[in-house]
């Protein structure tokens, strides 16, 4: 194996000293000459017509600089999912009617936040509220509210400017139906017809919250007299919102700019452009000063992107000896007031399966349903540990059926590397096996396994397949590297910096390829004014795709190196290397040249080229355009990422409380170009899932949030940690940088039902909507006693 | 309406300090607006995440429940007042680095003062203390460990240095 020297290392982070001191600077941080502050009225219906809007008293209050409403915005139309079939419907501010409570309605910019909030009670909204709907299936039913009428062709399509021609097209939504997903292939009927065993089970996971750090915030700076718009804001792909912002405002694209700025946690749920962004955007232009909007948790909670609610009916026959010969999955995604990205979820909880179990014969059908509630979006795993949780718990069940292993049975149903999917993609590296036996090992699990019940102590498994960056979009991003004078380089790259790592990991690989020492690489990143193309943050491209370009492009950069050196040292370029900014020949390393009197040599011998590297990298080179997400065809990603997570836990029986004593996770992603950054990325999914598994819910009544704070909305906290065991399952993947893939999103849904599991095996009783709350849990233990 | 302001005289990171702040201005507010040390972040608004936690006197306090009147008299150390002025990293700030014990880092100032605070009051703690007085600071990035390792690297060590 070949030795490296700054990849394969855990070197300490790029962005370190600036977040230690206080020194990084987030969207929050950014104060500009002249800025006004915005704030937004939201509903508080759930579903009502808007009679009038006085905004007259908000406009005379001292300090206030603009008071906006639906009519100010009207018909402006974007959204994750935007397509023929289904154009987009999200608009910032309601125009004729609300549809969920903290849907926005007005805003207000004024000299300072506190005149802005005493603004918005100034506002008189007269509401004739209409019935509202909360449940999917009684939204579905005839005779129930209706939520949308005609949607219409809308604003924000990036489809026809990627070339993809497209139809005037509107439509009505039928009884609610906001999109669907049908995936199908083998015969299920016959695969049913095959089986020894069949199971049907329905499983649910709630809304849940992203609850990055950082609450949304946005400071929007227009010029009336360049007309360009200046963006500072929470994002995880600077060009999916400078396009939103672009097509919302009509604003020429090259005439926004997204500002780098430190992000504070993404987790999927910054990725899409949101109401206040664009209102935003609108009130510097129309004001020509700079405005910020921060939002607060609550806001977050109520009116921003939740991850999605599924609702997942699950049929599974087997073989005897668990071999999975059929699987019919239904889920009715709750989709609430705009579909976000409901079918995008109800399309990967399908496909991230795939590269898990060889299934056979399988269908997949998904409705998502609008009610009248706060909608979704990705979080971490965006579908995948929504369907984890249903698919590994299930296999526990059918294991406890049979008396089988679910090791063994799991070990039995995987893939093989090598294998082709019905979608076409191919597992070229496939650690899932040997992280599979991993996690097995690390919790002990044929020691354990059903053997603790009398200490009330159980263990279990789950498994997780995750793309590295799909064919979404032109998922694509460039990449540059430059060689300065004195022989270090700048990389120029998009990526945003949210915590992942992505600043560190590059400039490793970029370091390593040139045979320099971290510290030479100057780096420059997330801004869209000085960085090439760039999409790949979100759907875990970030190392696949991004880091894929930065190799590229310093491969490029090394080869324009070698070359001169070659021209100098009068050698062939195959017998130089490259070492601490010199290159010298292999044989006779003190024959060598500084990167310095390389880049000299060639300005003045050819025509001034000062050496700059250049890459690019596409996440599936073979799509044009999108593959279909509602049948499920064509590829969708060149690399998966995988993850096998166990779980060991004690249940209370008497406060119905689970106490998790150790999570294992062994996570295939290709291979670590910074270990202590992959460490991190998997303890945090182990917490989060725990979270998810135990604590998690974004709880509504009557369609209002009741639990929009950290006080009511708990996540883990340092005292719940357990001890956790991060294993490495690598297989070398051919088509990444040094070998690496997709890490930061799989292991979470692996996390779910290996704690669901574990419960299970501890108590015997299973809990089939998490969180598994103590409430739930000795509810589920009662109704046992019950029964016996 | 408009309440007339009062004087704040307040030693921040061992700076005096004289200004006029309405009396509903919290100290978290003073310090990121006032001052322009926005080390300290808003993430709750309600004493729950730790993001904004600062030194007062000896105390670790939640800069966003406070009102900076409050703090009139007394000395204040924020994230911006813990390495040297020469740039040299204070021990805790270094083994965060070490550790990998940050990623999105917005939690990380409070996190840093917090377990300033702690150390300076119990330089040994064990495990299941510094766990305890973690548990007011909120991390989604890190899952906990590798900053709890840090700490304790810190404790294992000496004296944290003042």
């Amino acid at each position: 194996m070949t030795e490296y020297s700054v990849v394969g290392k855990p070197l300490p982070r790029v962005d370190g000293i600036a977040k230690l001191t206080g020194q990084a600077k987030y969207t929050t941080d950014i104060v500009l000459p002249n800025m006004v502050y915005g704030k937004l009225l939201r509903s508080p219906l759930p579903h009502a017509k808007i009679v009038s809007i006085d905004i007259s008293k908000a406009e005379k209050l001292a300090g206030v600089e603009a008071v906006i409403t639906g009519k100010d915005t009207w018909g402006i139309r974007y959204g994750f999912v935007d397509t023929p079939t289904y154009p987009a419907e999200e608009r910032p501010l309601a125009e004729d009617k609300v549809r969920f409570v903290g849907e926005a309605v007005a805003a207000v910019a004024a000299v300072d936040p506190d005149i802005a909030e005493d603004a918005l009670d100034l506002i008189e909204v007269e509401y004739d509220p209409l019935p509202a709907v909360f449940d999917p299936e009684e939204a579905m039913k005839d005779g129930a509210p209706q939520i949308h009428g005609e949607i219409t062709r809308t604003t924000s399509c990036a489809w026809e400017d990627w070339g993809v021609a497209r139809k005037s097209h509107s439509y009505t939504p039928i009884n609610n139906v906001a999109g669907r997903v049908l995936i199908s292939y083998g015969d299920i009927e016959k695969g049913f017809a095959e089986a020894d065993h069949i199971r049907e089970d329905r499983f649910w996971s709630p809304a849940t919250s992203h609850m990055a750090m950082e609450p949304h915030t946005i400071v929007a700076s227009y010029d009336p007299f360049t007309g360009r718009l200046e963006v500072w804001l929470n994002h995880m792909a600077y060009e999916l919102k400078r396009y939103w912002l672009h097509k919302t405002l009509g604003i020429p694209i090259q005439k926004i700019r997204v500002h780098q700025t430190y992000i504070g946690g993404a987790f999927g749920g910054k990725a899409v452009i949101f109401d206040f962004e664009v209102l935003a955007g609108f009130i510097s232009r129309k004001l020509g000063k700079p405005v910020k909007i921060e939002l607060t948790r609550e806001e977050v909670f109520s009116s921003c992107r939740n991850s999605i609610r599924f609702d997942t009916t699950l049929k599974t026959g087997v073989k005897k000896d668990g071999t999975i010969v059929a699987q019919h999955v239904k889920v009715i995604v709750d989709a609430g007031a705009y579909k976000g990205s409901a079918a995008v979820a109800m399309f990967l909880s399908h496909q991230f399966s795939e590269p898990c179990f060889n299934r056979r014969n399988v269908r997949h059908e998904g409705v998502g349903v609008y009610t009248n509630k706060n909608f979704g979006f990705a979080k971490r795993g965006h579908g995948a540990p929504q369907n984890r949780f249903a698919v590994d718990s299930q296999i526990d069940m059918i294991c406890e059926d049979l008396g089988l292993d679910p090791v063994e049975v799991i070990l039995k149903n995987l893939r093989k590397k090598g294998d082709i999917l019905p979608n076409g993609d191919k597992l070229e590296s496939y650690g899932l096996p040997k992280c599979v036996q991993l996690v097995a090992d690390a919790i002990d699990w044929k020691q354990k396994r059903g053997k603790q019940r009398d200490k009330n102590r159980g263990v279990g498994i789950g498994i997780n397949g995750m793309f590295s960056g799909s064919g979404y979009w032109p998922f694509a991003c460039a990449a540059i590297v430059r060689l300065n004078h004195d022989g270090t380089i700048t990389l120029m790259e998009g990526d945003c910096e949210f915590g992942q790592g992505a600043d560190t990991t590059y400039s490793q690989i970029a370091a390593e390829e040139l045979g320099l020492p971290l510290e030479d690489v100057n780096l420059i990143s997330g801004d869209s004014e000085l960085c090439p193309m760039n999409y790949s943050n979100f759907l875990s491209g970030g190392m696949f795709v991004g880091g894929g370009a930065v190799w590229y492009a310093a491969h490029d950069l090394r080869q324009k190196i070698l070359k001169v050196g070659s021209e100098l040292l009068k050698v062939k370029m195959e017998d130089l290397d490259l070492k601490n900014r010199t290159v010298f020949i292999k044989a006779k390393p003190e024959k060598s040249l500084t990167f310095g009197e390389i880049l000299r040599y060639n300005v003045q011998k050819h025509l001034g080229d000062p050496l700059i590297g250049m890459g690019y990298k596409k996440a599936v080179p073979e799509i044009e355009f999108y593959p279909s997400l509602s049948k499920g065809t064509g590829r969708f990603t060149d690399a998966y990422g995988l993850a096998a997570a166990t779980a060991e836990v004690e249940v209370d029986r008497e406060t119905g409380r689970t106490k998790v004593l150790k999570i294992c996770i062994a996570d295939d992603c290709g291979y670590e170009i910074n270990p202590a950054s992959i460490y991190g990325q998997m303890v945090s999914q182990a917490v989060m899932g725990m979270g998810d598994a135990l604590l998690e819910e974004v709880i509504d009544e009557g369609g209002r949030v009741i639990n929009p704070n950290l006080v009511d909305y708990e996540i883990p906290r340092a005292f719940d940690v357990p001890e956790i065991v991060i294993l490495n399952g690598c297989d070398y993947e051919p088509k990444g940088p040094f070998g690496g893939k997709e890490a930061g999103e799989c292991a979470r849904a692996a996390v779910i039902p290996a704690i669901a599991n574990a419960i299970y095996d501890a108590v015997g009783v299973r809990v089939h909507r998490v969180p598994i709350t103590p409430e739930k849990l000795l509810n589920a233990l009662k109704v046992r006693e019950g029964k016996k | 309406m408009d309440i007339a302001k009062k004087i704040l005289k307040v030693n921040v990171n061992g700076r005096p300090y004289e200004l006029l702040i309405k009396p509903k201005t919290t100290l978290l507010q003073f310090l990121r607006n006032d001052l322009g040390l926005t080390g300290a972040k808003q993430a709750c608004m309600d004493n729950s995440c730790g993001a904004c936690t600062v030194i007062v006197d000896k105390m670790a306090v939640k800069a966003c429940s406070v009102l900076a009147l409050q703090v009139n008299g007394r000395e204040v150390m924020t994230v911006e007042g813990l390495a040297s002025r020469d740039g040299k990293l204070h021990p805790l700030q270094q083994a965060f680095l070490d550790y990998h014990a940050f990623q999105c880092g917005f939690c990380t100032p409070g996190k840093l003062m917090s377990s300033k605070a702690m150390l300076d009051e119990n330089p040994h703690p064990n495990e299941e203390e510094i766990r305890r007085d973690m548990e007011g600071n909120l991390c989604r990035c890190t899952g906990y460990t590798q900053y709890i390792e840090a700490i304790k690297a810190v404790a294992q060590k000496k004296e944290v240095a003042k």
